[in-house]
């Protein structure tokens, strides 16, 4: 059922779309409706006008639905699932003429000849102008400056169409012929072209490591695909073919014996040491540019219009070709198209970093799957199952291991017939290390029950510390004047700073996460209960005075329900921080936890996973603040009436 | 309408025409800063620029997957002495890139055993069932892995924690970890302080245990530029050949690495660089070091990694 589910995401999400723009639009009719029948009965600024309103919530989520369907490439896939494969088939033929094009204008604005041109005349310029004379005598500038005048000429003749080689001449027109005879290919159509039987068998878009398999799927790919293997080959071609015209030939001749005369000299002759390094530098430098020309790269300007115009008719014939693909390009792929490499082709741009919301949740499945032998959870852990927990392990936990030590006598030996019998000492240490049979009961477990445990335990010891110390700061001038500068101190300091003393201090359990967390829910609590405990009316306090309560009654049925409120959105706040304040407690030492399993993703810039854990915070948060409204509509159902 | 379609598509192909339009007049190379190589005396003198006759512009960078980001952005061409980690993740994810050479051979991460812990190579199996702190997803993690199934070490029964080496060295000499996997200078020497190496430099080479660091480039550069791609690699060569640890050399690459001489010095001691033909016939070969590290590197990051499509992405040609 999940295969089946997982191999038919696409189709699966072009459903959801379609109910997504017509919740989207149904919304908006209903809400338009709605506020044109109410606009009469309202006053602006009335709270009461904020109640309701379901038909917006559905128009914000599915608005925000479709933005990612569509920035994911999800509506692309969903609706045109053959796309990716043809346009990864597109991208071989890119590939395979990019040598082509490198060398032309259509792909790099000069010929590469002309740049070569350019930039070898420059560097000849530069390095007649530096000949360093007080290292060679002057026969050997001279003789320097011919070689570098004759490198020039090399230049020269090069360009000149009237010496280009027959040789050369008729490979540039048979390229020019094998390359139209490719654009033809692409005129003629895929024709009934059917893809092989290994083609048909690769894993879906997006359904497994792979991205976008390779081998062509649809007519029109297998069209792509062959002209881009031809393309290859026509490319390898375009490679080999040099320039090199007879006129150079005696040039070169001379040219290199000239050198190998300057290069022996150098070898025989006894230079000290600086004129040797001199020397060798300038002729080495002088016979790189040498040798760079001597071997054919360049042609004249007019040789290669053939091949350039023969790959501008390619493209039309490319565009033609794909037909319709261009625009469905242009529409549902927004970014910079598909990449193809070695091993499978790739979506760019917001399609790379921002998975499918239908590829996020068959993530989500694979996690949440509690049977790790099959490939579930992450890391050897379940995202959220149960598991059996020894009872005696929660005694270990609250007893410290030194009370067996203190404990008169000594631990058990091993007797001399090999057996070891245990006395009372070695029970208390088993007790206090859960070595114990106590019976099991059944517990949560997983990556999101231990986040979820360190912060409503961070939250709780936050609550139940911070909520009476902030109320009495704000009735006692003791308790203000005395801990005011401590917690004022301490607040402004970011949690991820406390993060390198927590690890010396606590070590690598659940306590030093827990602390840091605390550190953080503490200071927001204290605040909120000491504004909320100071800004009660004194009238309300002045009046219960004279009719009698207590100091306690005061406290209790006067200052407590009044700070409720700013306690309650204390807590709402604390909530948020502390979810963010995981990611980093979890980085100190991860075994555990939705920020380690982000942790461990972001090393491998799996985005999917990253997804992932982005949502189930961002879920855990929103069911969280859900419960808390409901907890504040019971508790202060007075709020905002007064 | 169609008029208008048509106009549409013509503006699109015009518009990525000219993104793709790349005149080769300089090239973008990406190096570590504080990773000392012989061809930073090439790099200093302009060698490259003259053998390859552009431009290199060198940005530096301090991890492997900054470089693959760059890569992908178009930002860099090549990157030399990339980390075979990040270059196999980068890979995993479909990332058009091509190892065309090794930069640097050296020896595989550590893992540091407490002192009073009494555990060596000989006794490593006294390991399991204790906590371990491993930088998931490292090469530390892929030389623990390694170092572990040579002990003949069960890992499943560890806890393994995953902590940055600098917390991992903190935690070793806490006491709250048996053992530390750690990369990087700083950590090791603090951790070298309270721990030994579980196995020694001479262990670790008899088991085949090594890393090395890659030169990648993206498919593209390759492709399009292959002639510059070989002068690169030959330069490079050349340097290596020209390194004679002198005084001298030491100073220009400490100058240009941004340390000092006495940590260069002790840095460059432990890395190998390896020839052309010594990358060929070991490297590069069939079943060849570079196909069957990266081959089993995959599968520490990712269960279902599939080695031989890794392999494609390994190409020798240049370095002929």
């Amino acid at each position: 059922m999940l295969n089946w589910l997982s191999d038919h995401r696409a189709s699966i999400a072009a459903v959801i779309i379609l109910l997504l723009v017509i919740g989207f639009v149904y919304s908006i009719y209903v809400g338009r409706k709605q506020t044109k029948l109410r606009s009469k009965d309202e006053v602006f600024g009335d709270p009461e006008r904020t109640r309701g309103g379901w038909y917006w919530s559905l128009c914000g989520i599915s608005a925000l639905m479709l933005v990612w369907f569509y920035f994911s490439w999800g509506i692309g896939r969903a609706y045109f699932p053959d796309a990716a494969n043809e346009m990864c088939q597109i991208a071989k033929l890119e590939e395979a003429v990019s040598p082509i094009k490198a060398a032309l204008p259509i792909g790099s604005r000069y010929y590469k000849s002309t740049t070569l041109v350019a930039r070898n005349a420059n560097q000849l310029a530069v390095i007649e102008a530096q000949l360093p004379t007080a290292a060679f005598t002057s026969d050997e500038q001279a003789q320097l400056t011919k070689i570098i005048g004759s490198t020039r000429r090399l230049l020269a003749v090069s360009s000149d169409p009237a010496n280009q080689s027959q040789a050369s001449r008729d490979q540039l027109t048979s390229l020019s012929s094998d390359i139209e005879a490719l654009s033809a290919k692409l005129r003629q159509g895929p024709g009934d072209r059917t893809p092989s039987a290994e083609a048909l068998a690769q894993p879906r878009w997006g359904t497994t490591h792979i991205e976008i398999p390779l081998l062509p799927e649809t007519a029109k790919g297998i069209l792509f695909d062959e002209v881009a293997v031809s393309a290859k080959e026509v490319a390898k071609t375009f490679n080999k073919i040099r320039n090199n015209p007879p006129a150079n030939e005696a040039i070169i001749a001379e040219t290199r014996a000239e050198i190998d005369a300057i290069k022996a000299a150098n070898k025989s002759g006894s230079f000290d040491e600086d004129t040797a390094a001199t020397r060798n530098a300038y002729v080495k430098s002088v016979e790189r540019i040498f040798k760079r020309l001597d071997d054919g790269h360049i042609f004249p300007a007019a040789s290669l219009d053939g091949v350039n115009a023969a790959i501008a008719d390619l493209d039309d014939a490319k565009g033609e070709a794909k037909g319709g693909l261009g625009i469905v390009d242009a529409l549902f792929f927004p970014g910079d198209g598909v990449v193809k490499s070695r091993t499978q082709c790739t979506e760019q741009s917001s399609g790379r970093w921002l998975p499918k919301p239908t590829d996020v949740v068959a993530t989500f499945f694979r996690l949440a799957n509690p049977d790790i032998e099959s490939g579930g959870g992450f890391k050897g852990t379940t995202l959220l199952w149960w598991k059996w927990l020894p009872i005696g392990d929660v005694f270990a936990f609250f007893t410290p291991d030194w009370i067996a030590d203190i404990l008169p006598g000594e631990y058990a030996r091993h007797s001399a017939d090999g057996t070891v019998t245990p006395n009372f000492k070695d029970g208390v240490l088993a007790f206090a290390q859960g070595d114990i049979n106590l019976g099991s009961v059944p517990m949560l477990d997983g990556h999101i029950w231990d986040s979820l445990f360190r912060v409503l335990v961070a939250l709780g010891l936050g609550i139940l510390l911070g909520v009476p110390l902030g109320i009495y700061m704000g009735v006692s001038r003791f308790f203000k004047s005395f801990f005011d500068p401590l917690i004022e101190l301490y607040r402004p300091v970011p949690p991820l700073a406390w993060a390198p003393l927590i690890l010396t201090i606590f070590g690598i359990q659940d306590d030093g996460k827990i602390f840091l967390l605390f550190m953080v829910a503490f200071a927001i609590m204290v605040i909120s209960a000491r504004t909320g405990a100071s800004g009660t009316q004194l009238t309300k306090i002045r009046a219960s005075h004279s009719l009698g309560a207590s100091d306690g009654q005061i406290l209790r049925n006067v200052i407590l329900p009044n700070a409720l409120p700013e306690i309650l959105t204390g807590i709402r706040i604390a909530v948020g921080v502390c979810w963010g304040t995981l990611v980093a407690a979890e980085m100190l030492a991860g075994t555990t936890g939705v920020g380690f399993i982000e942790n461990v993703a972001r090393t491998v810039s799996d985005y999917e996973l990253i997804w992932v854990t982005i949502l189930i915070m961002g879920l855990l948060g929103l069911a969280f603040d859900l419960m808390m409204r409901w907890v504040i509509g019971k508790l202060i159902p007075w709020r905002g009436k007064g | 309408m169609k008029n208008f379609f048509k106009a549409a598509i013509a503006a699109t192909t015009a518009l990525t025409a000219a993104s793709a339009a790349s005149a080769a007049d300089s090239v973008n190379a990406a190096f570590f800063l504080e990773w000392a190589t012989p061809n930073q005396i090439a790099k200093v003198d302009k060698a490259y620029d003259a053998a390859m006759g552009v431009d290199v512009n060198w940005t530096d960078f301090t991890t492997g997957v900054a470089m693959t980001e760059a890569m992908l952005s178009g930002d860099i061409d090549i990157s030399y002495s990339q980390g075979l980690a990040p270059f196999v993740t980068a890979i995993q994810q479909g990332a058009p890139l091509k190892m065309v050479g090794i930069a640097v051979v050296y020896e595989a991460n550590d893992c540091f055993v407490a002192n009073g812990a009494g555990i060596d190579s000989s006794n490593a199996s006294e390991l399991e069932g204790k906590t371990v702190a491993v930088p998931l997803n490292t090469m530390a993690d892929f030389s623990f892995r390694k170092q572990m199934a040579a002990l003949d070490v069960d890992t499943s029964t560890m806890t393994i924690v995953d902590q940055a080496p600098a917390d991992g060295a903190v935690s070793l000499a806490d006491g709250s970890v048996a053992m530390a996997c750690i990369f990087g200078g700083a950590s090791a020497k603090a951790a070298g302080e309270v721990g030994s190496p579980i196995m020694s430099s001479q262990e670790k080479r008899d088991a085949g245990i090594g890393s090395f660091d890659v030169v990648s480039v993206t498919e593209k550069f390759a492709t399009e530029n292959p002639d510059l791609v070989r002068s690169f690699m030959e330069v490079t060569a050349e340097s290596n050949a020209a390194w004679t640890a002198s005084d001298e050399q030491i100073a220009k690459v400490a100058a240009d690495a941004g340390m000092d001489v006495e940590t260069t010095k002790n840095q460059m001691a432990g890395f190998i660089f390896p020839t052309p033909e010594e990358q060929m016939s070991d490297y590069f070969g069939d079943n060849g070091i570079a196909a069957a590290a990266a081959a089993s590197l995959g599968v520490v990051f990712s269960d279902d990694s599939d080695g031989t499509a890794i392999a494609t992405t390994i190409d020798g040609s240049f370095l002929k």
